[in-house]
């Protein structure tokens, strides 16, 4: 048997080195308060499970890592809602726009995936 | 003072608590809640916590029916981790669903966990 693990998720991290732990409460910015409402409401409405989150984020794969708490649980909504129909790709790509236009956000902002987020 | 149990009732669960059981070891894809460190490792099943919809098919939006039994099954670390430096007393415990496990021979020699745990 190969000594690649197969199928092993992201979060699977059991035996693992664990390296330093920032316990730092960076706190809440406005945005992730409200994604986190959002992902809240979905569940208590029984739009989304939890097992469903779980395995969209897991599914990010290296990308997992890469990204901050709130962005990856957020990836896994987006994922989630676009696979459900409730949103479409499209729809998600115009409302992006016309929210940077009212914020007078420049479109080449960065990405908010943060390179080096956790571990 | 003895708490209500939270544990669901599991009609025709297949092992019972001191039985000797081995996790599968397989490496499906998808949503799978059994830790890979664990799998091909041999354990004894500390307490049977209920039936539960099936989350590896919760996680795709069926609906986990019918429910898996869970248990949950103690381990010696020191078999989990060859390279274990701790007490060889120390265990290690975790929930693993009832289609995960395989029976093992013969029955456990140590002492029956207590309710108290």
């Amino acid at each position: 048997m190969s000594t690649q693990p197969i199928n092993k998720g992201p979060h699977d991290l059991g035996g693992a080195a664990a390296g330093p732990i920032d316990t730092t409460d960076h706190g809440m910015k406005f945005w992730e308060k409200q994604a986190n409402a959002l992902r809240s409401t979905l569940g208590l409405k029984k739009i989304v499970r939890v097992d469903e989150l779980r395995r969209a984020a897991e599914d990010l794969g290296d990308q997992y890592y890469k990204l901050a708490y709130f962005e990856r649980t957020t990836m896994a909504l987006r994922t989630l809602l676009i696979e459900k129909g409730l949103i479409t790709e499209a729809e998600l790509t115009a409302r992006m726009a016309e929210v940077r236009a009212r914020f007078d956000v420049p479109a080449a902002a960065a990405a908010p995936a943060r390179k080096s987020a956790g571990r | 003072m003895t708490l209500p149990s939270t544990y669901t009732p599991a009609p025709g669960h297949r092992f019972n608590v001191g039985d000797r059981v081995v996790i599968k070891r397989a490496f499906p894809p998808g949503h799978r809640r059994t830790p890979y460190y664990i799998r091909g490792k041999g354990g004894v099943i500390e307490r049977i916590c209920g039936a539960f919809p099936n989350p590896e098919e919760l996680a795709y939006g069926f609906d986990g029916e019918p429910a898996k039994v869970l248990y949950r099954v103690r381990f010696q670390q020191t078999h989990v981790w060859p390279d274990y430096t701790g007490p060889a007393r120390d265990v290690i415990e975790m929930e693993i669903f009832e289609h995960w496990l395989a029976p093992a021979s013969g029955r456990a020699k140590a002492k029956r966990p207590t309710q108290s745990g």
